[in-house]
């Protein structure tokens, strides 16, 4: 039967060729089962693929086709208290890069660089930040490009597929650096800030307020991103827009500050490390809040370098701290308004109570000293005010106790955040025996209650928290809360938010007690040996307190010469005043640090700034010159 | 020839006809939403609509012929396929990196495809002649298998992985038809086992590798090797249940469908059809694939059983590659889905055989002479 490699079988017998033939159909039908088994399987498949799998899918082939582009909404501008634009905005044009799109990343940003005029190592850096987040999000390759790479790049965008050119809202600082502190800046979202923030919010590639207003009020000035939907083609080319949703603006802010004011509370620091605040004494409006040096806002744009970071660290003027609110300094003789409101008010004195200076005090074997060395002879309050006798207050502060001081003090404000509208406010210090004895475990001596009745020893205040103070005695006695914002307004300039006074309480003492305290400053810029001379207006009666505030007890720089002094040794020089005497309207507290002496150190930033606001901010109707 | 039989229409299969025309009007229709922007020139839709007819003219051919002549000529079209072969490595045009094509001018042809139905019908031949009644040892697997490995070599030359492993499932499926004894299996499995390790290590281009590596892990590399697959998957997955609408795939007409005529084809279908539309092609398209062994239960002598199982194990095997290629279970291998992806010699190939089912079919009773 077996007739290898012939080539002819018809030898064989039909019959035996018959049973073959069915032995072979009937495996057709095995051969059939296998197949079968083999189309379920592509069944199954297809099963999983489209109805189980089908949505998952649905979704990716969208991300194929679909590009989001976030719309950045203009960011609310900030203006003074008359409307006036402190921060607007200005379109910035920023490349970005879609990295789905881009099947040959180097070819590309090799391209891309020589465009740029940049080094590709730049580009590549900015991709790898961008690892961290989903692919889907657009990378921010370089920001604020010019008109002249702009045109550049856009003739050349057919030839760059997944680059895209971005216009994003950049703010516009129109007075530079003007009100830095309380503005803030914006900056970069951060990874840990992004996290924060509720999902779809942000983009990587988002700004934020970073600081001051910007960003206690970011949720405010931001509005809301707009959506744009495009679709793309496999090489990243946009096919058509599917849809848009606009981006809604920020609201505007508007501030209590006045422009001229601060500008020249500025002005006049400028070359100085220091503060000066001006309130308006009837409702709380913060008219200037100035810090010196202030902050380089221009340095803060795309993320500050180290090298600036640590210049301002080390600096010595310390720019990055707004002394308004951060900057806490013994309140020195301004203290006095407070032992003085005490003394009257817990029948310690009278106004005509009189105490000997002979030029120190003795007391438990120590002599404390007035700062005149000659003494003030006998004096009482509207003098001991106006020529700042210490020897009068050792005798007022002893005599009440320092815990009576304390009570008076925080009735003032003192020794707690003022609560006003922006961050990272200081509460000072008012020192008790409860405070003395939680903070050091030690009993209070009675020897500091002669340092703390002249606003030295524990004692710290801010800027501000002086200022406030000195509305609260001007005003009658009610604690106006500093605010900074007059009203913020959504996109058509409705008032969505606007100033209301909050009161946060009443100074012990009674009305009469102000009156004489507000006599005695009256008389410190009035007298002629009154000690803030420096402030006296025309026909506008002005009352100030002086201060000077000890930076050092070290006795070995009494006798030098002040201009021997080391900088960081010298006093700090404060001023803190009202006006008009009869009806008063603004307070105003300037403090300049390592400035010496009051009147010299802070007195004509403070007489700068009373010139503004009587002649120009809020000038007398009735008598024009009546400031000069 | 041969004197024209009465009968021979009485025994045509027309349903198979009907079949066949359901599928060639899908497949035309699906080529239409894959090709009909995008393509300077002669739209693909059109070419394949020529190719049809040729197609159609060499069926005929072939329907009114004996099957049976094929036994006198089997030698000379294995013989010819493989200068074609040679030809084609020699002079042929390169595309996408593989020397398949040879420039015929109104066609391109590729004679590694005819090269599957010149071995359907050199096996047949072959078998058909031998006597298989007892099965086959290794032993006298010697003389197909040298006929199976000529061919193999230069296909795998071109290189054309998908064709060279078609020949073998090809060759495995009427081997083992035809009864091979349990012995000779246990040793292939087993030289198999030992052998692909090596192939993998030494046989195969550092592409192949990488395309066999990425159906395993597509999202690995979703820009590079895994694309296809990717974008494949996506466009038949996110097709869902009623698909998205004749003309309105967004993966094949925003390009993300790679080779969307061709190799690809039945994703497009599986977009804009969703899973409704594939069962429905697919129940078509495997009915046609069961009518083909059906036509082989019907022969009437052996060589018209091995050659009919031949014939439809081809377009099976070819039809499961690819649809499991485009699904993702199997790696990205030039494989096309007969008579549905574009392509000449594919076509011209695929109808070819079944123009010999259609003989096979009609001649179940004749009585022609034998052999």
């Amino acid at each position: 039967m077996r007739q290898r490699f012939s080539r002819h079988v018809i030898s064989r017998s039909d019959q035996a060729q018959e049973a073959e033939l069915l032995v072979l159909k009937k495996r057709l039908r095995l051969a059939s089962g296998i197949m079968l088994a083999f189309v379920a399987l592509i069944v199954v498949r297809l099963w999983f693929l489209q109805v189980v799998k089908g949505d998952e899918y649905a979704k990716l082939a969208d991300n194929n086709r679909l590009r989001l582009h976030w719309l950045n909404a203009p960011r609310g501008m900030i203006s003074d208290r008359l409307g006036r634009p402190l921060v607007a905005n200005r379109p910035c044009f920023n490349v970005t890069l879609a990295r789905e799109d881009v099947p040959n990343t180097s070819e590309l940003l090799t391209r891309l660089a020589n465009l740029l005029g940049v080094d590709i190592n730049e580009l590549l850096d900015k991709i790898r930040e961008g690892e961290d987040y989903p692919r889907y999000l657009p990378i921010l390759l370089k920001e604020d490009i010019d008109w002249k790479t702009l045109v550049a790049i856009e003739n050349h965008l057919y030839e760059l597929p997944g680059i895209h050119i971005e216009v994003v809202p950049s703010r516009e600082y129109l007075y530079g650096d003007l009100a830095s502190h309380m503005i803030g800046y914006l900056g970069r979202i951060n990874e840990k800030e992004l996290s924060a923030m509720p999902p779809g919010t942000y983009q990587p590639s988002d700004q934020l307020g970073k600081m001051g207003l910007e960003r206690l009020y970011e949720k405010q000035l931001r509005g809301e991103p707009g959506r744009r939907y495009v679709e793309v083609d496999a090489q990243g080319f946009e096919q058509r827009e599917v849809s848009t949703i606009q981006p809604l603006s920020g609201s505007d802010l508007r501030l209590t500050i006045d422009r001229n004011l601060q500008d020249t509370a500025e002005d006049a620091l400028d070359g100085k490390a220091g503060a000066a605040v001006a309130m308006d004494v009837n409702t709380g409006k913060i008219l200037a809040l100035a810090s010196s040096p202030p902050l380089e806002l221009e340095k803060f744009v795309g993320g500050i370098s180290s090298k600036n970071w640590n210049a301002m660290q080390t600096d010595e003027f310390k720019p990055l701290i707004d002394k308004t609110i951060q900057g806490q300094y013994p309140p020195g003789s301004t203290f006095k308004l407070v032992v003085a409101l005490a003394g009257l008010s817990e029948g310690v004195i009278t106004d005509d109570t009189t105490f000997f200076c002979n030029g120190a005090l003795r007391f438990k074997d120590r002599d404390y000293h007035c700062w005149k060395k000659g003494g003030h002879g006998a004096i009482s309050l509207e003098r001991a005010l106006a020529e700042s006798c210490d020897v009068y207050f050792y005798n007022v502060g002893m005599r009440l106790g320092v815990d009576k001081i304390a009570q008076y003090a925080k009735s003032l404000g003192l020794g707690e955040p003022t609560g006003i509208n922006l961050e990272n406010e200081k509460a000072g210090v008012i020192p008790s025996t409860e405070w003395k004895r939680r903070r050091y475990g030690q009993p209070w001596h009675e020897g500091e209650t002669l340092s703390v009745a002249i606003g030295q020893g524990y004692d710290l205040a801010t800027p501000l928290q002086i200022c406030a103070m000195t509305s609260t005695i001007a005003n009658g006695g009610t604690r106006y809360r500093p605010q900074v914002v007059e009203a913020v307004m959504d996109e058509d300039g409705k008032v969505v938010q606007s100033f209301k006074p909050i009161v946060d309480g009443q100074a012990l003492g009674t009305a009469k007690s102000l009156a004489l305290i507000r006599a005695g400053m009256v008389a410190a810029v009035n007298t002629p040996h009154g000690t803030a001379g420096v402030v006296k207006m025309g026909s506008i009666v002005v009352g100030a307190k002086t201060g000077t505030a000890q930076v050092v007890k070290i006795a070995q720089y009494k006798h030098l010469k002040e201009k021997d002094i080391p900088y960081n040794y010298r006093d700090h020089a404060w001023l803190t005043c009202f006006a008009p005497a009869d009806k008063p309207e603004i307070a105003i507290t300037v403090l300049v640090e390592h400035g010496l002496h009051g009147a010299t150190g802070a007195g004509p930033v403070a007489k700068k700034m009373l010139e503004e606001y009587f002649t120009l901010v809020n000038p007398r109707k009735d008598d024009k010159n009546a400031a000069l | 020839m041969q004197r024209f039989d009465r009968r021979l229409l009485l025994h045509f299969d027309w349903l198979l006809l009907v079949t066949l025309l359901v599928v060639i009007g899908m497949s035309l229709m699906n080529l239409y939403s894959a090709s009909y922007i995008g393509y300077p020139g002669m739209a693909p839709y059109i070419k394949q609509i020529y190719y049809y007819l040729a197609g159609f003219c060499l069926m005929l051919g072939l329907i009114s012929v004996d099957y049976r002549f094929l036994l006198r000529v089997n030698y000379p079209i294995y013989g010819t396929i493989i200068v074609l072969l040679i030809v084609a490595i020699i002079f042929g045009r390169t595309t996408s990196g593989a020397q398949r094509w040879i420039n015929l001018g109104f066609i391109k042809l590729q004679p590694s495809e005819l090269s599957k139905l010149s071995m359907v019908i050199t096996l047949a031949s072959y078998y058909y002649r031998k006597d298989t009644g007892k099965g086959f040892g290794l032993g006298d697997l010697l003389v197909p298998g040298l006929l199976l490995g000529l061919p193999f070599v230069l296909i795998c030359k071109q290189p054309d992985l998908g064709t060279a492993l078609m020949l073998c499932f090809v060759f495995a499926s009427m081997t083992m038809f035809v009864k091979l004894r349990l012995s000779a299996v246990i040793v292939i499995l087993t030289l198999a086992v030992f052998l692909t390790p090596l192939v993998w290590k030494y046989g195969l281009k550092p592409y192949q590798r990488q395309r066999v590596e990425t159906l395993f892990a597509p999202e690995n590399d979703p820009l590079g090797a895994g694309y296809h697959i990717m974008q494949s998957k996506i466009a038949v997955g996110s097709g869902r249940v009623f698909g998205k609408g004749y003309l309105a795939g967004t993966q094949v007409h925003l390009d993300f469908l790679p080779e969307r005529h061709t190799d690809f084809a039945f994703s497009v279908l599986a977009e804009e059809w969703g899973f409704v539309g594939t069962t429905v092609f697919l129940s078509g398209y495997f009915f046609l694939i069961y009518l083909g062994l059906k036509v082989a239960r019907a022969a009437r002598d052996k060589f018209g059983v091995l050659l009919a199982f031949g014939i439809t194990s081809l377009l099976f095997w070819q039809a499961f590659v690819n649809l499991a290629m485009v699904l993702g279970l199997l790696p990205v291998v030039g494989m096309p889905l007969p008579l549905f992806s574009y392509g000449g010699s594919s076509l011209l190939t695929n109808l070819a055989g079944i123009g010999i089912l259609f003989s096979i079919r009609m001649r179940r009773f004749s009585l022609g002479t034998r052999e």
